[in-house]
């Protein structure tokens, strides 16, 4: 039974960092309809800067927000450079993915010149104590990464629903073309949602370091973690990928711990094959069970 | 197949016909040098996995983002049809396309119905969890990978001590790719494809046959891999490796069917000479580079480099000086 619990505590601390990047993922789907795979890669930028602060003395806690800017500024500018345009152009799905998978090319290539590809650590002089609560334990970079998790992420849906720019980042995910007719500067929208993406990418990578290797290929695995994420939450909504963070991270380490190690990436794999298909097909059958007018102009808008 | 009788489309065959023998001719000329005939190889063997990636984009409009799980499960099936049942390996090469294809068929049939993002995801899925799922398999061994048996050359059993033979296979395997591609698209296959891509209908089998063509060209490959290195095991199915023969077709341009063959040269050739030039500078700045290049290709042109030429100036003139096409043939063309 304390296997079990154990299990949860470590499935809950890595599934706040899950459902951070899968919200970072979505975020960017949810606007302009694009899938980002270098998204990991970002991870991994954000994983570099911190172990650069910590060089030039400054605690990673503390290089939060100097990592986020930092990070706010690269998405930004890969959307104004290289996005933005490859959106305007038919096929602007398949284009921005092969665009992205040359970005995640080109970030790991930049990465190994300056940092060359030995394994780095970021260490402080708290990293290896370990909390006890009664039975189980807890590391503490691991306890305060998740209290930063649950701060940034309460921040990321205050500002989404609150403020006047959320509120404009929404409008856009709900409808583009809506959303240009009142007025919204669409372009602006997209190359903020890009940056904010960015940054909450930056952000997971800076409080992941204290327990990961920080090497070029870091960002691989993450890549895999964050489009899991965005396919069980449901792809544009933010409170099912929030939730399916964390899920899948509780379901990570119990299939770890229970049945063993070597299955763990196999029944994830497996698992969101399974459920995109009955998804698909649900949705199918319900468009085609109520089949009037406006369902049809949605469908073909949908595709 | 094509019309011959004007004296244009004679003289784009003889020029196909001169880089083809040229082709052939190269390991006479430059037989020394193993490592062009290497370079060489690995252009064949990518850019047969390009064709097949292409086809499905092509003919389905479908990316699938997991072609390189059938490539490793031809190689590793290939592997162990060898060494555990004594066959052959030209033998062994159907019976692991006609797996592979059987494989893919299977486990693609319900997952026809998913379009643009949704399908690229599932064949992650699908080349992830293959790739686990012989990284842990107990009957090949778990993790070592499996190697083939060395021994005398042979013919028979696609050993040989030097490069060329190699060369000559990998030839004739994207040959034989090329033809059978451009005989799909003017068959009734393709004219059924053609007609669902611009009505934007969704006809489950057309696109399932292609789908296993392209698995089976894809193992094809694997299998050539698996004897020429002797060595496979679970990291050629990762995505890195997918990737290196998507992009090649994407900068060739993904509306021809020579568009991945041309590109997986450009891509390699650059490669190389990057990494000849630059490797010692700073270690990855060759590949820095070569991202880069890739992303303004991308970026200006995201038709590919063929893409540009069809509509540019060159062609005119080239046609027009080289070719010598005639406004009678342009007005028929």
């Amino acid at each position: 039974m304390e296997v079990f619990f154990q299990a949860l505590i470590n499935g809950l601390l890595i599934g706040c960092f899950y459902s951070l990047i899968g919200m970072g993922q979505s975020l960017v789907y949810g606007t302009m309809k694009i899938i980002n795979f270098a998204h990991g890669e970002m991870i991994m930028i954000g994983m570099y800067l911190t172990f650069v602060c910590s060089i030039l003395g400054l605690d990673p806690y503390l290089s939060l927000f100097f990592v986020a800017i930092c990070a706010f500024g690269i998405g930004v500018l890969v959307q104004y450079l290289l996005i933005g345009p490859a959106l305007e152009q038919k096929n602007s799905f398949t284009n921005t993915l092969f665009l992205t998978l040359g970005l995640s090319v080109l970030y790991q290539s930049g990465c190994l010149v300056i940092f060359s590809s030995i394994n780095r650590m970021t260490e402080t002089s708290y990293s290896g104590i370990t909390l006890y609560f009664g039975n189980i334990s807890v590391l503490l970079p691991k306890l305060i990464s998740f209290c930063f998790f649950i701060f940034i992420t309460a921040l990321f849906f205050i500002f989404l629903k609150f403020t006047s720019l959320g509120k404009m980042i929404r409008a856009v995910a709900q409808n583009p073309v809506g959303a240009q007719t009142v007025g919204i500067p669409i372009k602006t929208i997209y190359m903020i949602s890009q940056g904010i993406s960015c940054a909450l990418a930056g952000i997971a990578g800076n409080l992941i370091t204290q327990f990961y290797y920080t090497r070029p290929t870091v960002g691989m695995q993450f890549n895999f973690k964050a489009l899991i994420v965005l396919a069980l939450g449901g792809f544009s909504s933010l409170n099912g990928v929030f939730i399916a963070g964390i899920l899948l991270g509780i379901f990570e380490n119990i299939i770890a711990v229970f049945v063993g190690l070597a299955y763990k990436d196999i029944t994830e794999f497996v698992l969101i094959i399974a459920i995109m298909i009955i998804s698909q097909m649900y949705k199918r059958k319900k468009t085609l069970k109520s089949c009037n007018a406006v369902n049809l102009i949605d469908r073909r808008n949908n595709e | 197949m094509n019309n011959f009788s004007s004296s244009y489309a004679r003289r784009k065959v003889f020029l196909k016909f001169i880089f083809l023998s040229s082709l052939f001719a190269i390991p006479y000329i430059f037989g020394a040098n193993h490592y062009l005939i290497t370079v060489f190889i690995a252009m064949f063997y990518t850019a047969t996995l390009s064709l097949a990636w292409n086809l499905l984009r092509g003919m389905t409009g479908e990316i699938s983002l997991g072609n390189a799980a059938f490539f490793g499960m031809g190689a590793y099936i290939t592997c162990i049809l060898i060494t555990m049942a004594n066959m052959n390996p030209w033998v062994a090469i159907p019976i692991t396309m006609c797996i592979v294809g059987v494989i893919s068929g299977i486990f693609f049939y319900p997952c026809f119905f998913l379009k643009g993002p949704y399908f690229a995801l599932v064949s992650l899925a699908f080349c992830e969890a293959v790739r686990q799922f012989f990284m842990n398999w107990q009957f090949i061994g778990r993790a070592k990978g499996i190697t083939l048996r060395y021994g005398e050359p042979s013919f028979l059993n696609i050993r040989f001590y030097s490069k060329t033979p190699y060369y000559y296979i990998a030839l004739c395997m994207v040959i034989i790719v090329y033809l059978f591609i451009k005989s799909i698209e003017k068959s009734r296959l393709g004219i059924e494809l053609k007609k669902e891509r611009e009505q934007k209908t969704n006809s489950l089998k057309n696109k399932i046959i292609i789908l296993i063509f392209s698995a089976m060209i894809s193992s094809m490959a694997g299998c050539f891999y698996a004897d020429y290195y002797r060595y496979v095991d679970y990291d050629l199915m990762l995505q890195t490796y997918s990737t290196s023969f998507i992009l090649p077709a994407v900068i060739g341009g993904t509306a021809f069917v020579e568009g991945p063959v041309f590109g997986v040269f450009v891509i390699i050739f650059l490669n190389e000479i990057l990494r000849l030039k630059f490797g010692d500078i700073f270690p990855g700045i060759n590949l820095f580079l070569y991202a880069l290049t890739l992303l303004c290709i991308i970026r200006y042109n995201p038709e590919g480099i063929l893409g540009w030429y069809m509509k540019s100036k060159l062609k005119l003139w080239i046609d027009e000086n080289i070719l010598k096409k005639t406004a009678a043939e342009e007005f028929n063309a």
